[in-house]
């Protein structure tokens, strides 16, 4: 069955002790920031989780949403739960104080965003896409669209939605045809087409306010004539109350492998008055500031579902029993051994749990820079930090969901049959999970986003900000008695991420099949290299608490086990990955079309 | 040879003038450069003084050092006439009058040494007219001498005799120009504007009015009239720009007037008010106060501004928007011609007539389609001649374009209809004469090229950055092929091989490329790559096997010559301190630039400019001197702006030969190479006496100083100071030797210390994506 405590002692772990969360008080806005305050928030936070959200996770999935004349209904106790959401201040909490919102930082919301995914993935869509329109609107809209519609986007009473893809436009949009008509009092008249359209519709909020690409007339062709509209379900009036419905109609939803509470709709544009946000034909860089921060929740949602894969198979694993212990029995005294005792679910639980920690750990890493990005002082700082997230933010997405979903295989795996059926809700994880890889750009995109885009950038300075980090701390912690034989694998696999690196940089100059070749592992590499450093890291901490807080010796000491298990276990795969990037592109570009 | 031009005079000291006596004294060659007196002048040589002065203020400089600044002997036409008669060739460079010209040539023929050259720098009246009623004798040794402004850095000398001039003096000029001057001597009938003017009169002529027929933007016309066809990125507008839109009536009033009715000179001539206006205003281009592009200072502002050519208002400059050139568009030229938008409207509108009119010259104004290829490469910096241009096309095509727009078919373009201009036979170019058959492209004795061996053999050796070439005679010759002839590890490792290969089986090597730069230096988007992926060890061991390398070339059992052009900077410069003798070109600019990227010469750079002042017995001695001479020169990354500034600076030694044809370097340096393979002997391994820690001292309190005034830069110091540790020798004292090795080890320290920081990365960043340095 599904279980799920909120990792609240892990989350405390990287935020305070890992990447010491004294320095974020020292942050633009976040004075007042302490670590009792952040504490209790993530308390909160996992409370709700655990009894409003959780309890609804499996009965949605079952009900799903439904669509009829116009009209979706989200699955039953959605609607309450999200006015219960909006009425604790959750939705809001990392948005500027000045619309309505709390003002914290990325580095506390995004613990709280995994524990949404993990407790009820489907519902946490919707507010996570109102969530990266702010983002955009904030970025990039005008004063007046931002003081009309922000606050009641940051309220929750009003929800966002991102209008991309079109029936014959996805990864590549410079192909979009949906049309946007000046007129004479500055708005815009949109008409088309858009369809995957997360909470496009849906009967949580009293309006909607779409995000909607869209050409102008002068526009150029492909993708640098693409222009972004604001478009809301319902015409705001003067005082702000919602007014006329807009020529918005949601035409039908999708049937689907996964997160059936959250609706994938089809809409159509027909004439719809809408407001450009941003420059004219500038479209794609105002929707990347959603589509970045949304590709890192992605990684998050990777991240939340394996959590709650691997706390339900451990749950089953304990209480299981099934054979005897290979050594012999564990426990004579029961009619068999749990399952926990045999190595191989060992080694399925520990995979889990050394990739859900690692990614927690490094999804801290990336967060802390988000905040610094906008927050720090220093103009060099911001840009080391932005240049860290921009390369990062690719890692994170297609790792993490990734690996999520490995995760949840596994769990399934530790069920068996009952994990194949639905009562146990083990599959649910499964096909949830599954999209992860899929939206925002699918993890081929990312990997070659990563290596077409962030690997060259300023010829290579991106990659500056992971590898002089990584290299200082492994020159630095070579000697130390505990660390050494962790640092050792970690030194190795760098070498082949240089050497991966390195190789890709002058094969991909060349030809950029080469690079298109080898992107995918590259991106698994990479993120390996930057969880085991992770590992290394967490590791070093282990090894000081445990002797200044002897108290919380077990929690520690799992920490270094792990860490072990990820260098000696997981890290290894490195070489392989390396090995596959070297031999090129020749046999898997060799084979005719025709063949096929 | 009848006689060998050894003194000559320049007579008018006007723009043209000036800059061929200059240029005339960069050869070497002592020159008198004469002008009126002004009425009522204390002075009576002021202007041709005044005209030097301008000189020596001129950018780009006409002068390529302070030694040739001394040759030129100012006068007036009055009293030093009669100097002439020690000239052996006479330029006359007065204004375009027929009247005063031939005045002056009756004064010349009374004051000149019968048999001495006369030659005209006209650029629009017949050699038919200057000459008419002028004696036997002096017809005998006219000529016309067309050079190109700026008579320094334009390549082109368009030569016209008449039907009498003594073909001796046309050799000997010619020879004198191509030797001495460097020029590229392009023989022209005696037809209106020749041949560089004539059609590129007709061209600008031809894009700008169509430029206006159309209502195009000025940036996109530029666009398509400049990258797709080679042409200089300035496009026509900006051209015109720089030379001045006042210059432009004269030349092609002068045609107007001299060109038979039918020719289609004509056709191209309207009048343009707006163009009027702007040069009746003083909007004449860069000189004036702007043209058909500007900079607007307005309220202390910089913005760039481009005219409206329908309203002549001036708007803000915009990015050249034209469709056909989108996403690697425009390669494909006739494509380019037949696109139905309005890139492709005018680049048809344009260019097909202005080949045509190309054809047209030949037999009219040159002989053969080489000429014309010639003039309009080298005269007005095409990256292919028109008839290259047309094997681009493809004639066939092109004659199908021409007769869609009703157009005429000359001749000579319908004898290429099957068959290309230019082609390779047997490793031999070929030419199409205008007998339909192919003759060879004979250079001119001396003139070696390396396009022309590569054609005929295959590599000794390649890589993908550097090749080996049997240049004959038992010499190699080092290409390097990488982008901008960067050094990378590729070449450092054919240059290995080459040291191998000539020590087993042949007598010299030659590093010589026909890149339009020897070298830019180190290839630092490798280095920052790997820099940033934190790599340094693999830098460290291309720098220890870089500075190896070019120990083994100056430690080489047989000459080593190294022939550059163009940039020479960095690691490129480097390699010119480390071989056994250079032959540059004249045009070479020389540097060591590293500390400009935050870094320091560490491929021997600092330790052999150490070596060169210190042996310099005319330098004073003792442990400083030559370090501080060193740290002045490479702190602030001076590059020499010529191969005889070289000198001055050390970068050349005094024994280091000059060429000034650019087609004679490789021909020289071989021939240098050979003479020196007789008893040949590497040097021997110097050490130094350094100041070691109180010499570093001084040397950072200067930078401090600078740093002071505002002159130095926060990084600008780290740098510094890591020089001044290496070529004061590190820990060194003053009165214990330096053996040259621990400098080496000094240099590659120092770099590794300065690319290890953010600031140094930051500079080698901004280098590459902006071309120009940053001052952090």
């Amino acid at each position: 069955m599904q279980v799920y405590t909120p990792p609240l002692r892990d989350m405390r772990f990287v935020l305070h002790e890992l990447h010491g969360s004294e320095e974020l008080s020292t942050l633009k806005g976040l004075e007042e920031l302490s670590p009792d305050l952040i504490d209790a928030v993530l308390e909160e936070a996992g409370k709700f989780v655990t009894e409003v959200l959780a309890p609804l996770n499996q009965s949605g999935d079952l009900e799903g949403c439904t669509y009829e004349n116009g009209v979706v209904r989200t699955p039953k106790g959605f609607k309450e739960a999200y006015t219960a959401f909006r009425e604790g201040g959750w939705n809001g909490i990392a948005c500027d104080p000045k619309y309505g919102g709390q003002g914290l930082p990325a580095s506390v919301n995004k613990l709280v965003e995994e524990m949404l995914c993990s407790g009820n993935l489907a519902f946490g869509i919707c507010p996570g896409l109102t969530h990266g329109a702010y983002q955009a609107l904030k970025a990039y809209a005008s004063d007046e669209l931002k003081d009309r519609f922000l606050p009641k986007m940051v309220d929750g009473v009003w929800s966002g939605s991102m209008c991309l893809t079109e029936p014959q436009c996805g990864t590549d949009l410079g192909l979009v045809r949906t049309k946007a008509e000046p007129q004479a009092d500055g708005s815009y008249k949109i008409t088309g087409n858009k369809i995957f359209i997360s909470a496009g519709e849906q009967d949580m909020t009293e309006n909607i306010v779409h995000l909607v690409l869209a050409r102008l007339p002068d526009a150029p062709k492909g993708i640098k004539g693409i222009s972004l509209f604001l478009v809301p379900k319902f015409l705001p009036k003067e005082d702000g109350s919602v007014g006329p419905r807009n020529g918005v109609l949601c035409t039908g939803i999708e049937h689907k492998m996964g997160i059936h509470g959250s609706s994938t709709c089809q809409m159509s544009f027909d004439e719809a008055t809408g407001w450009l946000v941003g420059e004219p034909h500038k479209g794609m860089r105002a929707m990347f500031a959603m589509m970045n921060s949304e590709r890192l929740s992605v990684g998050t949602q990777g991240l939340g579902l394996g959590e709650a894969a691997y706390q339900s198979a451990v749950a089953y694993a304990k209480e299981r029993l099934q054979g005897r212990a290979l050594s012999g029995a564990k426990h004579p005294d029961k009619p068999a051994d749990p399952i926990i005792v045999h190595p191989d679910v060992r080694r399925t639980l520990m995979t889990m749990r050394a990739y859900n920690e690692g990614c927690r750990a490094l999804a801290g890493w990336v967060a802390r820079a988000l905040d610094l990005m906008e927050r720090a002082e220093d103009p060099e700082e911001r840009k080391r930090a932005e240049d860290f997230t921009a390369l990062m933010t690719p890692i994170v997405k297609a790792l993490f969901t990734d690996l999520g979903f490995e995760a949840t295989s596994m769990g399934m795996q530790v069920y068996g049959g009952h994990g194949y059926i639905r009562d146990h809700g083990m599959e649910q994880y499964v096909r949830d999970a599954r999209i992860a890889m899929i939206y925002e750009g699918t993890n081929g995109v990312q990997a070659l986003d990563l290596v077409g885009r962030k690997l060259p950038a300023h010829m290579g300075r991106y990659l500056r900000s992971f590898f002089h980090p990584v290299l200082n701390y492994m020159d630095a912690k070579l000697d130390d008695e505990n660390l050494g034989p962790l640092i050792t694998p970690l030194s190795k696999a760098f070498g082949a991420l240089q050497l991966a690196t390195a190789h890709i940089a002058e094969k991909g100059l060349k030809d950029p099949e080469e690079a298109g070749a080898a992107a995918t592992e590259y991106l698994r590499l990479f993120g390996l290299v930057a969880l085991g450093y992770m590992w290394v890291r967490m590791a070093e901490v282990a090894y000081e608490k445990r002797v200044s807080n002897p108290n919380d010796a077990a929690f520690y000491d799992a920490k270094i086990v792990t860490a072990r298990f990820f260098m000696e276990k997981l890290l290894p795969d490195v070489a392989a990955l390396w090995g596959s990037i070297k031999a090129g592109k020749g046999a898997m570009m060799a084979l005719d079309e025709a063949m096929f | 040879m009848s006689f060998e031009i050894r003194k000559v005079a320049v007579i008018g000291a006007g723009v043209m003038g000036a800059g061929i006596a200059a240029h005339v004294a960069n050869a070497g060659v002592e020159v008198l450069l004469l002008d009126i007196v002004p009425e009522g002048a204390a002075n009576r040589n002021a202007v041709a003084e005044k005209a030097v002065e301008k000189l020596l203020k001129a950018d780009p400089a006409p002068f390529m050092s302070k030694a040739a600044a001394k040759l030129v002997k100012p006068g007036n036409i009055e009293d030093n006439l009669a100097d002439i008669a020690d000239c052996d060739l006479i330029i006359e460079a007065i204004i375009e009058r027929l009247d005063l010209k031939q005045a002056l040539y009756a004064k010349i023929e009374a004051a000149r040494r019968p048999g001495s050259a006369v030659s005209s720098n006209t650029s629009t009246i017949p050699l038919a007219d200057l000459t008419a009623g002028l004696p036997e004798s002096f017809r005998r040794d006219f000529l016309i001498t067309h050079f190109f402004n700026p008579p320094r850095y334009m390549r082109l000398l368009e030569i016209v005799s008449g039907p009498e001039t003594n073909a001796d003096t046309v050799a000997a000029v010619t020879r004198f120009a191509d030797v001495k001057l460097g020029k590229t001597v392009v023989r022209a009938k005696d037809t209106p504007g020749f041949i560089a003017n004539r059609l590129g009169t007709y061209w600008l002529q031809l894009a700008v009015g169509e430029a206006f027929a159309l209502g195009m933007k000025v940036e996109d016309a530029d666009a398509v009239m400049g990258r797709p066809f080679g042409f200089p990125k300035t496009g026509v507008f900006g051209l015109i720009d720089l030379v001045g839109l006042d210059l432009m009536p004269h030349v092609q009033g002068s045609l107007k007037r001299a060109l038979p009715a039918a020719d289609p000179f004509h056709a191209t001539l309207r009048d343009e008010p707006l163009i009027e206006k702007m040069i009746s205003t003083g909007y004449t281009g860069r000189k004036g106060k702007g043209g058909f592009y500007r900079l607007n200072r307005e309220g202390g502002q910089k913005l760039k501004e481009a005219i409206d050519l329908s309203t002549g208002a001036y708007r803000p400059q915009a990015k050249a928007q034209v469709a056909e050139l989108e996403d690697g568009g425009g390669r494909d030229l006739f494509a380019l011609l037949s696109a139905p938008g309005e890139g492709g409207r005018y680049a048809r509108a344009v260019m097909v007539r202005t080949l045509a009119y190309a054809a047209r010259l030949v037999p009219e104004a040159a002989d053969d389609i080489v000429s014309i290829d010639d003039a309009m490469r080298l005269g007005y910096n095409w990256k292919s001649g028109p008839f290259e241009l047309i094997d681009k096309i493809g004639a066939a095509r092109l004659i199908e374009l021409l007769k869609a727009d009703g157009e005429e078919v000359p001749p000579v373009l319908a004898l290429a209809a099957d068959k290309p201009f230019y082609r390779v036979e047997n490793g031999q170019r070929q030419y199409l004469t205008l007998d339909g058959t192919y003759h060879d492209i004979v250079r001119p004795e001396g003139v070696v090229l390396l396009a022309d061996i590569k054609l005929k053999s295959q590599p000794l050796a390649k890589n993908g950055s550097a090749a080996l070439w049997d240049i004959g005679d038992g010499v190699v010759c080092l290409e390097f092929t990488s982008k901008s002839n960067s050094l990378d590890e590729g070449i450092i490792t054919m240059l290995a091989k080459a040291l191998k290969l000539v020590k087993d089986k042949y007598k010299a090597l030659v590093i010589y490329n026909e890149g339009s730069n020897f070298s830019v230096g180190a290839n630092l988007g490798l280095a920052l790559f790997a820099c940033n992926i934190g790599a340094f060890g693999e830098v460290e061991k291309l720098v220890a096997t870089g500075q190896k390398t070019y120990q083994d070339v100056k430690y080489a059992p047989f000459p080593v010559v190294a022939a550059p052009s163009g940039l020479a900077l960095g690691g490129g410069c480097e390699i010119l301190l480390h071989v056994g003798a250079v032959q540059a070109h004249a045009e070479s600019y020389i540097g060591l630039v590293e500390c400009g990227v935050g870094v320091l010469p560490a491929w021997g750079g600092c330790t052999a400019m150490l070596e060169r002042w210190a042996a310099d017995p005319k330098f004073p001695k003792g442990p400083m001197p030559a370090p501080s001479k060193v740290f002045e020169t490479v702190s602030t990354a001076t590059v020499a702006k010529s191969a005889a500034e070289a000198k001055e600076l050390k970068f050349l030694r005094e024994g280091d030969g000059i060429t000034m044809n650019r087609d004679r370097l490789l021909a020289d340096a071989k021939a240098k190479a050979l003479a020196m393979v007789e008893g040949y002997a590497p040097p021997k391994p110097v050490q130094f006496f350094l100041p070691g820690p109180s010499g570093k001292a001084a040397m950072d309190m200067a930078v401090e100083g600078f740093a002071k005034r505002g002159l130095a830069t926060r990084h600008d110091k780290v740098v510094s100071a890591a020089l001044a540790e290496v070529l004061t020798g590190g820990d060194a004292d003053h009165i214990a030797p330096v053996p040259a090795a621990r400098v080496l080890e000094l240099e590659r320290d120092g770099f590794m210390k300065l690319i290890r920081t953010t600031a140094t990365l930051d500079r080698i960043e901004h280098v590459l994506e902006t071309g120009r340095p940053l001052r952090n």
